[in-house]
């Protein structure tokens, strides 16, 4: 390490004319955890910041001048490469879980996110509330913990994933018990292939009550899950017709909530002692199919007419190619970049519709496709406001931050288990508006303040939670800051940070 | 004529005028709807004379998730309507407020109605678009970009902010309050706009030193994202030195009931949103276009209750704002309008709710309104081939009247056409 440096971040910044090459770090072979960590920290000090574009110098060292720079990617390392794919699978890392990932390199890094099986979150202390009468804050605080504390993390941001896309909040589905089994049927499913997720998503008691699925009889069909179900879950707008969205909501309909297992009487208002029977489960249940309330007879759905079921209606959107290209899309966008180009987009899904929609093989043909450590892929994720919050307590070796994550996440736009409406968590630059900055720089000023105890050196922190790649601002205010703790508040509340 | 505290009186602030872009772009990007220029972020911004030399203010209200125009305005001699609807139609018959002998409001808009009675309430009626889709995405797409055609990307009213007022930079010009997000209405690559979520939350924590310190820090950042990060952070240290002032010389002259409660289903607190707007408004900050949301206007069961409650809070946060602009004399100068991405069924469903539709009644209120019913009233009888209401206004012909006859800007240039004129205005500044 250039040691001589010091804090001298400026040294890390493009300041000339020339274009600042990054520096390509052969594989290491044999050596420590510590030896590849500390190679890996000097190689960030050779990285410029910033890439011209189009020769022009005019956009540095001139401020609100608009911006006519980008990263330079640093990804020709190995350790960025590293760096690049916890953030975008995980929600961040301690010195020592970057050091044991460095060790492993990336492909085997690639390896163990993909193949290690989740593990499971502990049981919540509510779960089981008659009529899951009980605070979401508490449902939000312990899949929080869960993400900060568990050894699959990659199981939790799928999830997370997940909950954004078969999305369900918690106001409408008015049972959190309901909230908190989907959460584990989604961890649970996270990682297998589609055909046997929509069986499950369907289903799924809080789907059933999000979606008005409950609510459809043959008879007179509710279309608002038949509609979400090809609109938003599997093949997106413009490849069906209102037609197929009439016809497979008759399909779909007949499913029901679970029956409870007994009822309790529980008083409701404190006030007036008014109480309610509320249903009570001893165990985690699905949906059921109510045959008399189903659709007898046949339905033209998607091109074909006969009887179908709820089978048959999600084969028959496995068989468009809309489905695959819909999904990798959207894998792309929230994984890769912000604009996946068609040809990428298509590779993936041929890979995808070929392995049966198998999404381990997906998402590893995702992490180990060029265009994941492309330089034109450098920094063009923004992350969401839970990733950003649980990332900046994981740096700062804070693993007590749930509460606060959980309440500090709706002024960012982020509330878990109560998404914005029914296509999910946005992406990108949707997260960034002029209330969303404030409240993520608010945020790491709560957890700073929370962090009682002396903050870790951020001697590291620009290097190995921003890649040594600054603008010219960050490397400045860093230069300047007095103390560890300023360091760190510029590292996290740093635009640098704010991206994956 | 009253007092006169627009934007044209306040000393605007030489807000980073060296080309400061808003790179948003991209409102369709998440949802999947369009590409974006690769640089959508970089484009670099030059200088134009401002358009529109007014003092007058829209507030658009978003009725989120489709607004049931049939319970919002009832056609009570139908009797068609009870044959569609045999658990909903009833209550929403006996009710309503009748308007005329044909129509009536919801029961619980009873402060519009009182606007009405006073002439200040202008309802167009079978509002659409050709080809409608039955998506809230698209359909709330078409709405915010004003193109059915689905290939612009940047909001009317951004584009409004871009090319008709001061793209300097004046970051309150329009403004998005109660939300965190930027709606895609105000989206556009150029416009600079505020989102304030919570005025009382909104501001640095850490104070003034975190303030200079996170200034100096989002400046010149590289990235297609710089320009956004940048003047985000721009924009929200100067509204929140804006508003310290505001907030101090602003006195509410209206009860904004339920301000914090949350009506069920919604996940918006309307009323706070339009104090914030009211405060904005009659403090003199320049703020221009306002854009509020109530969300839970989905109603695919159980719709009597739900709905019914949805118009109340509608109703009574809206009372409140025009009480509030009328004490503090700016009644004359805001425009208040609603939109929803579309109507619902008139056929209800087996679960007491309506599935999707297409057109509606819009409503717009305040001062400059002309009141009465304009557009061709649909008709029951003559459902189209998905069983819904055909539509007989464009949208845009509400959009191109508030933009050249309120707000004077060029609809031409904002719409990319003329269409017919639905003239629901008392004293249109121009006619497109």
């Amino acid at each position: 390490m250039r040691r001589s440096e010091g804090l001298n971040w400026g040294m890390s910044v493009a300041t000339g004319r020339e274009k600042v090459a990054s520096v390509d770090q052969p594989p290491r072979r044999g050596l420590t955890r510590r030896q590849a960590l500390a190679a890996a920290l000097a190689a960030g000090v050779g990285v410029g910041a910033v890439r011209l574009l189009g020769g022009s110098m005019q956009g540095i060292g001139r401020p609100g001048a608009g911006s006519t720079t980008d990263w330079i990617s640093p990804l020709a390392s190995e350790s960025a490469r590293v760096m690049q794919v916890l953030r975008r699978t995980s929600f961040g890392y301690t010195a020592a879980q970057l050091e044991s990932a460095l060790s492993d390199g990336f492909s085997k890094t690639v390896d163990r996110l993909i193949e290690t099986k989740p593990v499971e979150p502990p049981v919540l202390a509510a779960a089981g509330t008659p009529g899951g009468r009980f605070a979401v804050g508490q449902l939000q605080q312990w899949w929080l913990d869960h993400m900060l504390s568990t050894a699959t993390p990659f199981a939790e941001r799928m999830t997370l994933f997940w909950h954004g896309h078969f999305t369900s909040d918690y106001r409408k589905v008015g049972d959190e018990n309901f909230m908190y089994w989907q959460n584990l049927t989604w961890r649970g499913m996270s990682m297998t292939d589609l055909r046997s997720m929509l069986m499950q998503v369907t289903s799924d008691p809080a789907m059933l009550k999000y979606l008005d699925l409950a609510q459809s009889t043959g008879q007179s069909p509710n279309e608002n899950y038949s509609r979400e179900l090809m609109e938003l879950f599997t093949m997106g707008a413009g490849n069906f017709t209102e037609t197929d969205v009439r016809q497979s909501a008759k399909a779909l309909a007949g499913w029901q909530l679970p029956q409870p297992d007994s009822y309790a009487t529980v008083i409701v208002d404190k006030a007036t002692n008014a109480t309610r029977k509320l249903p009570v489960y001893s165990a985690q249940k699905s949906g059921v199919l109510n045959s008399k309330r189903a659709f007898n007879g046949s339905v033209t759905f998607l091109g074909k007419t006969g009887p179908l079921d709820t089978q048959g209606v999600i084969d028959r959107i496995l068989a468009q190619p809309s489905t695959a290209v819909y999904m990798a899309t959207k894998v792309a966008r929230h994984f890769v970049t912000a604009q996946p180009d068609a040809a990428y987009v298509k590779s993936l899904a041929d890979i995808f519709r070929k392995s049966k929609y198998d999404m381990k093989t997906l998402m590893h043909a995702v992490f180990t496709s060029p265009q994941f450590n492309a330089a034109q892929s450098y920094r063009t994720l923004v992350k969401t406001p839970t990733e950003f919050m649980l990332h900046a307590a994981q740096a700062l070796g804070a693993t007590n931050l749930s509460k606060l994550v959980a309440g500090a996440g709706a002024g960012m736009g982020q509330s878990l288990f109560d998404p914005p409406d029914v296509n999910g968590w946005p992406t990108n630059e949707s997260w960034i508006s002029s209330n969303t900055v404030v409240e993520r720089v608010n945020f790491v000023t709560a957890a700073m303040n929370q962090v009682k105890k002396a903050v870790p050196s951020a001697t590291n922190a620009p290097r190995t939670h921003l890649d040594g790649v600054l603008s010219p601002q960050t490397a400045k205010l860093l230069n300047q800051a007095a103390d560890d703790r300023a360091r760190w508040f510029i590292t996290l509340a740093s635009p640098e940070f704010q991206l994956k | 004529m009253t007092k006169e505290i627009g934007i044209n009186q306040l000393k605007r602030r030489d807000f980073l005028k060296a080309g400061l872009v808003f790179g948003a772009g991209a409102a369709g990007l998440a949802a999947g709807y369009a590409a974006v220029p690769d640089a959508f972020a970089r484009a670099v911004y030059a200088a134009k004379k401002e358009g529109v030399a007014n003092d007058n203010i829209l507030v658009m209200i978003q009725l989120a998730g489709g607004n049931d125009g049939l319970r919002t305005v009832v056609p009570i001699a139908d009797p068609t309507l009870h044959d569609l609807r045999p658990k909903l139609a009833g209550s929403m018959v006996s009710q309503a407020l009748p308007l005329n002998n044909q129509w009536g409001l919801n029961h619980n808009l009873g402060a519009i109605k009182g606007l009405w009675d006073k002439g200040k309430v202008a309802i167009v009626q079978g509002v659409g678009y050709p080809n409608p889709t039955f998506s809230h995405f698209e359909s709330i797409r078409i709405w915010e970009t004003g193109d059915p055609t689905r290939r612009q990307v940047n909001g009317w009213l951004g584009r409004t902010l871009a090319t008709a007022y001061d793209s300097n930079g004046h970051p309150l010009t329009g403004c998005a309050c109660g939300t965190t997000n930027v709606p895609g209405a105000l989206r556009d690559l150029q416009a600079t706009m505020t989102v304030i979520q919570d005025q009382k939350k909104f501001g640095f924590s850490g104070g003034s030193e975190v303030e200079a310190a996170v200034g100096a820090l989002y400046k010149g950042t590289p990235g297609i994202y710089g320009a956004l990060f940048d003047t985000a952070m721009a924009t929200a240290t100067t509204t929140i030195s804006t508003l310290r002032t505001s907030a101090a010389s602003y006195q509410p002259m209206a009860d904004y009931t339920d301000k914090v409660k949350l009506v069920y289903s919604s996940k918006n607190q309307l009323a706070a949103a339009l104090q914030l707007a009211a405060e904005l408004i009659v403090t003199g900050t320049g703020v221009k276009l306002l854009h509020v949301t109530l969300g839970g206007f989905d109603t695919h069961y159980t719709e009597l209750n739900r709905h019914d409650d949805l118009m109340g809070y509608l109703d009574t946060a809206v009372g409140a704002f025009y009480q509030d602009l009328a004490a503090h004399g700016m009644a004359d100068k805001v425009l208040i309008a609603t939109w929803s991405e579309f109507g619902r069924r008139p056929k209800e469903n087996a679960s007491g709710g309506t599935d999707h539709g297409a057109a509606a009644p819009l409503l717009l209120i305040g001062n400059p309104v002309k009141g009465g019913l304009y557009g061709d009233a649909p008709s029951l009888t003559s459902l189209d081939k998905t069983g819904n209401l055909p539509y007989s206004v464009d949208f845009r012909s509400v959009y191109q009247e508030i933009l050249a006859g309120h707000l004077g800007a060029g609809s031409n240039q904002i719409l990319g056409a003329t269409f017919d004129r639905i003239p629901f205005l008392a004293a249109p500044v121009a006619v497109a």
